[in-house]
């Protein structure tokens, strides 16, 4: 739909915003093996092969999330999106993927008119980005454990709480390095991505 | 006297109050020296007064000192008399005394001397009663020798009683175990012919055995023969089938062959034929092949044949529609050649002219940075010489309002002078004089000050308004606003710096994860893979729990199940209180009793044997009259039954070829005579031993 109109709207920039996060969500599963290689399955998408899962009960979990997260783009009421990784012996924090979200406020207005900016290179901001994802296997660490995630959002404080959302602790590592990875811009919302990893000389023993 | 002198110092102090009291009054100075005139004898007549007052009190002090003394002189002699009653009755009292000392003395040498006479007594004593305590000591020993040798007495008939004792249980037990013994023997014996009935039914039922056996061998040969024969048969039975079924076919082949033969030879004419037709059929198809080429290279050359008549016709009609003189084609390569080269020469101008005009626009652009600077600044001067303009004015304003105050303040002092003339300087007046000075100094500083400043101000407007001097209070004040800005600049990029710190560090601070409290709150699905995770885990964990303290269960019981049959001698299996148990196997049960009883066998009769083995020790001592011990290996030690000493035994050695040589010992130089006779001579160990046994029981006896 957002293809065929010049502009980017409100809605549709939070809809490229979700369909991104879904997508480098599950690369990011299929790249750091949280999940075994097998339950994943190949698509195309923003001109590029990306790995996707079948298993109902992830993707149902991550339907849910994505799509409570395209209601809080709308209102421009969330302000980043973590993906955390955690060893399920120790219960230690190994990696924490962080995507900081701006929203400009000027949009919501209805005055407002959609903005000028093509939905190429949106997508190709969004490819680099999730190439260099691909990219950051080379040097973070090896997750040598049984893991699994969990999303943490962070909205505003008078937000409220919808049924099934609890409030969370951040879940920092101690004693990280942190990468900064690139952003990309739909004019309305600007994503910038970082990923944080514990020093692989305190790792969780196996 | 003393209340008339109280009186005149109440009044003169009331006096003296009251004029002190008295309000003052601000006098002019005219009035204030005739005033401190009055003050002057009213001071010494206060001054008097107090002199009086002093007199009258020191008079009241020495009449109070005098009364005083009087009085301690009348309680001195009092004290006296009652001292002197004291004394008289101390002295009666010591001559009491003294009396009753004489009577005490002559008391005690009475009693000194019964004293004396009784120590006399008390030795006497003492000596008859060492005397008879030494009488004492010697029976007590007597008592003490006989009481030891009833104790021996009786230490010695225990010891009897409890040999008896001893002998008497020793007794019993033997006959007791004889008993037992006897009840084995014939246990043993039952279970021997028991064991010798079946043996031999056994052996009567392997005969048995051994026979069927071979009867049915024979049996089975029969059948395998048997069974063959009838495979052969069923064979046989087969291909005759067979056989018949393919006699009855026999017929119908037959016409077949007939029907095929005339079939073949049709085949075989219609073959050549059939060969022709393909030959032909082969040419005329490839003939086909060749007409239908031909025919499409016709359409094509058609098709080219028009086109280049199209073409010739357009090249022809060129010359007519460019206008040119062009009848051949050499004409046209001309007019393509001019025109190529009006061409590169308008590419040059054009490469030209886009030059030019970037230099231009380079310039343009340059020009307008330089204007834009240019605007700036003198917006800047504008804006500093307005500044400077009104701190000018308001400069002006100050002065003016300084002057007028010193002129105010120069008319007061001059007024103050003026009445400073017609009478005396008084302190305060000269205070007031110092303050005024300091004041008119610092306003005359202030003054030029100010001056100064405004001759700065208009220095630094040099191009708008006209110069002034004082070039070097000037440069102070260039030096200490430098010195300012130099600060000022300092500070600021001290804060740059902390701002940039502090701005890295929050950066830092946002990698990792961290958020405002009041602004942010995190919020995460209930149903999370990472939740859902865990508590598969500490499922997990519980069960495997569960499973090792059920196993560690398991193996305690079955290592008490396995000590306690040890233990014990009973059959049955200990049941362990778990549900999981495994019954242990028919077999395992058959061995273990098996063991069991295997080992009381061996207990039974190793019992058996060493009683045999000291029965027999015993017979042998008691009949031949020797003890036979086995010292080492082939040593054998013989002990006489009426030997002298307990070492006194003959040591035989058996040698390799089986036969005993009696070795030396203390006992046996004693017998040296029987040796030569009956080893050396006779060569018989049994009369040697007889005769050894015979010469001691012959001593033994004399004895």
């Amino acid at each position: 739909m957002t293809s065929t109109l010049k502009g980017i709207t409100l809605k549709g920039s939070a809809e490229l915003v979700a369909e991104f996060f879904s997508f480098g969500i599950n690369s990011i599963l299929y790249q750091r093996g949280i999940y075994p290689p097998e339950t994943f399955t190949r698509v195309t998408h923003y001109d590029m092969s990306l790995q996707v899962s079948t298993e109902p009960r992830l993707n149902n979990y991550l339907t849910n999330v994505v799509s409570q997260l395209k209601e809080w783009l709308f209102e421009c009421s969330v302000q980043k999106l973590v993906l955390v990784i955690t060893c399920l012996e120790t219960n230690e924090v190994l990696e924490r993927w962080q995507f900081d979200i701006e929203c400009d406020k000027s949009a919501k207005e209805s005055s407002s008119a959609p903005r000028e900016k093509s939905i190429k290179t949106i997508q190709d901001e969004i490819r680099s980005v999730i190439r260099q994802i691909t990219g950051t296997v080379t040097f973070l660490p090896l997750l040598e454990t049984q893991c699994s995630f969990d999303l943490l959002v962070y909205t505003d404080k008078d937000l409220v709480v919808p049924d099934k959302w609890e409030e969370s602790g951040p879940q920092i590592i101690d004693q990280s390095e942190e990468v900064r990875l690139r952003s990309f811009t739909t004019s309305i919302h600007k994503v910038s991505s970082m990923v944080a990893y514990k020093r692989t000389d305190s790792a969780c023993s196996t | 006297m003393d209340l008339e002198d109280d009186t005149t110092i109440l009044s003169t102090l009331k006096s003296f109050n009251t004029f002190i009291s008295r309000p003052e009054r601000p006098q002019l100075p005219s009035e204030r020296s005739a005033g401190s005139g009055v003050l002057q004898s009213q001071y010494k007549r206060s001054m008097e007064i107090l002199e009086a007052a002093e007199r009258v009190h020191s008079q009241n002090r020495f009449l109070q000192l005098d009364q005083e003394k009087k009085q301690m002189e009348l309680s001195h002699k009092r004290a006296r008399f009652e001292l002197e009653k004291a004394a008289s009755n101390s002295a009666r009292d010591f001559e009491h005394e003294l009396d009753r000392n004489q009577d005490l003395l002559a008391r005690v040498k009475k009693l000194e001397g019964r004293e004396f006479e009784a120590d006399k007594n008390l030795s006497d004593q003492v000596e008859e009663n060492q005397v008879l305590r030494r009488n004492l000591e010697a029976v007590n020993k007597k008592l003490e020798e006989r009481d030891t040798k009833l104790n021996t007495a009786n230490k010695t008939i225990t010891s009897l009683k409890d040999e008896l004792r001893e002998l008497r249980q020793k007794i019993q037990n033997q006959d007791l175990v004889f008993s037992a013994q006897t009840l084995e023997k014939q246990e043993l014996q039952e279970q021997l012919d028991l064991q010798r009935r079946k043996y031999q039914e056994i052996l009567q039922l392997c005969q048995t055995l051994q026979a069927a056996q071979s009867s049915c061998s024979e049996h089975i040969i029969k059948i395998k023969e048997l069974e063959r024969r009838l495979i052969l048969q069923e064979q046989d039975m087969a291909i005759v089938k067979t056989i018949k079924s393919e006699a009855a076919k026999v017929t119908d082949l037959e016409k077949e062959l007939k029907r095929l033969r005339e079939e073949n030879s049709f085949l075989r004419e219609s073959r050549e034929n059939y060969n022709l037709l393909k030959e032909e059929a082969e040419g005329l198809g490839k003939k086909l092949e060749r007409m239908e080429k031909t025919k499409e290279e016709l359409v094509n050359v058609e098709l080219e044949k028009q086109r280049l008549v199209e073409k010739l016709q357009a090249w022809e009609n060129l010359g007519q529609s460019t206008g040119l003189n062009i009848r051949k084609p050499e004409d046209l390569s001309r007019e393509v050649i001019q025109i190529q080269q009006r061409e590169i020469a308008l590419k040059e101008q054009n490469y030209t002219l886009n030059s030019r005009v970037r230099s231009v626009e380079r310039l343009q652009s340059e020009l307008r940075a330089e204007l834009t600077q240019q605007c700036t600044k003198t917006m800047e001067e504008q804006k500093k010489r307005e500044a400077q303009d009104a701190l000018v004015r308001r400069l002006q304003k100050r002065v003016l309002l300084l002057t007028k105050e010193r002129d105010g303040m120069r008319s007061i002092l001059e007024s103050y002078d003026s009445e400073l003339a017609s009478t005396e300087y008084s302190p305060q007046l000269n205070k007031r004089l110092r303050e005024a000075e300091e004041v008119l100094q610092r306003t005359q500083s202030h003054n030029s000050e100010m001056e100064v400043e405004m001759e700065l101000d208009s220095l630094k407007k040099q191009p708008a308004s006209s110069p002034e001097s004082s070039s070097s209070v000037s440069k102070e004040e260039e030096n200490t606003l430098r010195k300012k800005i130099e600060d000022l600049e300092a500070e600021r990029q001290r804060l740059e710096e902390q701002n940039n710190i502090l701005e890295m560090r929050l950066e830092r601070n946002n990698m990792q994860g961290d958020y405002d409290p009041v602004k942010t709150r995190v919020l995460h699905f209930r149903m999370n893979p990472s939740s859902v995770a865990k508590q598969q885990r500490q499922q997990e964990v519980e069960t495997l729990r569960e499973e090792v303290t059920t196993l560690r269960e398991l193996v305690r019981s079955l290592q008490e199940g396995g000590g306690m049959l040890h233990a014990q001698d009973s059959s049955g299996i200990y049941t362990p209180n778990i549900s999981l148990s495994l019954p242990p196997s028919k077999e395992v049960q058959d061995l273990r009793k098996q063991m069991e009883s295997s080992e009381l066998r061996n207990q039974r009769l190793k019992e058996v044997f060493q009683k045999k083995i000291q029965e027999f020790r015993t017979v042998c001592y008691v009949l031949t009259g020797y003890q036979i011990d086995i010292t080492t290996e082939n040593q054998y030690r013989l002990t006489s039954v009426y030997a002298e000493h307990m070492d006194d035994s003959l040591l035989f050695k058996k040698g390799s070829k089986g036969s005993m040589q009696l070795m030396e010992t203390e006992f046996s130089k004693t017998l040296g005579e029987m040796v030569d006779l009956h080893l050396h001579h006779q060569k018989s160990i049994p009369a040697f031993l007889s005769a050894v046994t015979l010469d001691l029981f012959g001593r033994q006896t004399t004895i």
